[in-house]
């Protein structure tokens, strides 16, 4: 395959997500900038400025309409997807580490980071609420004690909000109560990532402490575990084929820049159920900070500490590889 | 309707040509005018980028300057594929450029985009066959070499004062070839050749003398009994070496091997040794002599060496 390699950052990546046609891949980074480029050629449409510190995470609606970042300046943004312009801005105490639009799109969440005094919280908008924007006041505001939250998904049907904490335990906080429902620790350290399937009945979580786990998403069972050297930084589930990507993280083995002109940062890919690496795609010239599956599975993207995203459209071999068993 | 990636596209260096050679005598005049010259060249010569779109293929040439001041040209060629789209996926399409985009013309910009070499998936199959491979095949290597050999005698024992350690060559090398790895003990190696053939590496041609159980009577006289002359000394200390049990054992009789069980990892003694004697009367003299005697703060404990679990 030939790979695209979109060169929009001047910083690490952060977080890519593709939109739900998978048309539009959203990039952002540690520079301020985050950028949308179409999948099909890696062509740039345009950016999202105004943010002044790094981008940690972003999300897109269902409908392409409108994109929440959230960013280390304090705040999260809502922006409109098609012009670049900013609707809406939520100032914090914090660094926002993560954001997410619920599956409706009506509401979202994002949360802060635990400095300067001020606990972590979980806040949950309604945006089609304009009193809640415009005395700040969310729907919801849940306050964290323990360990930082580090990545988090809406569930299922948007009946609660999946976290991942520093300690490496997975929370699930109920929307319309606020408690804290579930608490399973079985990751040793920081969760890096968490993704869903395309049903959004399961994800998988990718961690530092070098596995990757599949769960059930209403009850947190551990289902399945992928195991590497390295620590995972991002993990993604195929929507066509029973396989898991995984981009990793810090390498003991020193990388000659000069050698090739083809970095040696690898993602790997495991089977879904029989939890054995079966390929690898090298490329990145740092480690891969997150890595996303086109809606379609015809294609996967990948971010790196390089600041490139590499979009890569898969071969028929990969197709038609069976795993053997 | 999006123009899509460039097809087969040739490494940059092929497409690079140096068009102006006038640019070549410039540098022999001085700093300033050299400036100028290229300036005058750029302006006149440089012709404008086109694009010729032949059926479905597009070119664009392009020219420029590069690093080194010369003249470039730069063809691009892609391919423009038609493609159906849901409607909403090609409403977006039309959407103008947007933030730092905002200027760029349409397609892609080279500078934010670029089509890397082609890389593949490599598959990863079946990694533990591959492993175990790895780790038989330095084992069987190890064996069938030579680690140590007698100066002297060119036997397979140190050579500290041979006298070919009272051995005969080739009831080393059967030892050495039958002893598998990890048997512990000079008497459960001799035991093992009696069951098992001695074979090198399967097919090879194997002298009588070194086979198992087709041995000649000679030889296997000989092996039964240095067995029966085999002695076991339990309760060394740790820092027991061949050395000392041969000066210990030399006063019995001519001893024709010495084996000092030592752990693996730590070449530490494991506080036991087999002594094969010449003669059996040697071997039984030399337990009553040290059996009981006080060696290095131990008792040492001498017995006849009981056969390992051959038959």
């Amino acid at each position: 395959m030939k790979p695209l390699m979109l060169q929009g950052h001047t910083r690490a990546i952060t977080q890519i997500r593709y939109n739900r046609e998978g048309d539009l891949l959203f990039s952002c980074a540690k520079d301020t900038k985050p950028c949308v480029w179409y999948s099909i050629n890696g062509e740039r449409l345009g950016t999202y400025n105004g943010h002044n510190g790094a981008v940690w995470a972003l999300d897109i609606d269902w409908q392409t309409t409108k994109v929440l970042t959230a960013a280390a300046d304090n705040s999260a943004r809502l922006w409109d997807c098609e012009t670049g312009k900013q609707l809406f801005q939520w100032d914090t105490n914090n660094a926002v580490r993560t954001c997410g639009f619920s599956y409706s799109g009506d509401m979202i969440m994002f949360c802060t980071d635990r400095q300067m005094g001020y606990n972590p919280t979980l806040d949950i908008y309604d945006i089609r609420a304009g009193e809640q924007l415009a005395n700040n006041a969310p729907l919801l505001s849940i306050p964290i004690e323990g360990p930082k939250v580090t990545s988090a998904v809406w569930g299922g049907l948007d009946e609660y909000i999946i976290t991942g904490h520093e300690s490496g335990e997975f929370s699930q906080f109920d929307v319309k109560s606020g408690e804290r429902v579930r608490n399973v620790k079985i990751h040793s350290k920081q969760i890096n990532d968490i993704q869903l399937n395309k049903d959004r009945t399961m994800f998988v979580s990718a961690s530092k402490d070098t596995n990757a786990m599949l769960f059930d998403a209403d009850s947190l069972d551990h289902l399945k575990t992928y195991k590497t050297e390295r620590p995972v930084n991002s993990a993604a589930m195929s929507p066509r084929m029973d396989h898991v990507v995984l981009g990793g993280g810090q390498e003991a083995m020193q990388v000659t820049t000069t050698s090739t002109r083809i970095g040696k940062f690898d993602a790997r890919f495991f089977h879904l159920i029989f939890e054995e690496e079966f390929g690898r795609v090298k490329g990145h010239f740092g480690p891969i900070n997150s890595v996303a599956f086109h809606p379609d599975g015809k294609s996967y993207s990948s971010g790196g500490e390089d600041g490139y995203v590499r979009v890569h459209y898969f071969d028929p071999q990969y197709f038609e590889f069976e795993f053997e068993f | 309707m999006p123009s899509v990636e460039p097809d087969n596209k040739p490494s940059w260096a092929d497409q690079v040509e140096d068009l102006d050679d006038d640019v070549d005598d410039v540098p022999t005049t001085s700093g300033s005018s050299k400036v100028d010259a290229h300036i005058t060249l750029s302006d006149e010569e440089l012709p404008p980028p086109e694009e010729v779109i032949d059926g479905d293929t597009k070119v664009i040439t392009e020219y420029s300057i590069n690093d080194e001041g010369k003249k470039v040209k730069i063809i691009r060629t892609y391919r423009v594929e038609t493609r159906k789209a849901s409607k909403t996926i090609a409403r977006r399409k039309a959407w103008p450029k947007f933030g730092d985009s905002e200027y760029d013309g349409p397609g892609p910009n080279p500078s934010t985009t670029a089509i890397c070499d082609d890389i593949f998936m490599t598959f990863v199959t079946n990694k533990e066959e591959a492993l175990n491979d790895k780790e038989e095949d330095p084992m069987a290597k190890l064996k069938g070499t030579r680690i140590v050999q007698c100066r002297i005698c060119k036997g397979d024992h140190w050579t500290t004062k041979c006298p070919y350690k009272d051995t005969l060559g080739p009831i080393q090398e059967e030892l050495e070839k039958s002893d598998k790895p990890g048997e512990p003990g000079a008497a459960g190696a001799k035991g093992a050749e009696q069951a098992a053939p001695a074979r090198a590496a399967g097919g090879k041609y194997v002298p009588p003398s070194l086979r198992g159980a087709n041995r000649g009577p000679g030889e296997s006289m000989a092996q039964r009994r240095d067995d029966q002359a085999t002695i076991r000394v339990t309760n060394l200390s740790e820092d027991t070496r061949e050395s000392d049990l041969q000066e210990l054992f030399r006063p019995f009789g001519a001893i024709s091997r010495i084996y000092l069980a030592k752990d693996k990892v730590t070449h530490q003694s494991k506080g036991f040794a087999f002594i094969n004697f010449h003669r059996r009367e040697d071997a039984a003299r030399a337990i009553t002599g040290v059996n009981g005697f006080g060696y290095d703060n131990l008792i040492l404990n001498v017995e006849w060496a009981r056969p390992s679990n051959q038959q």
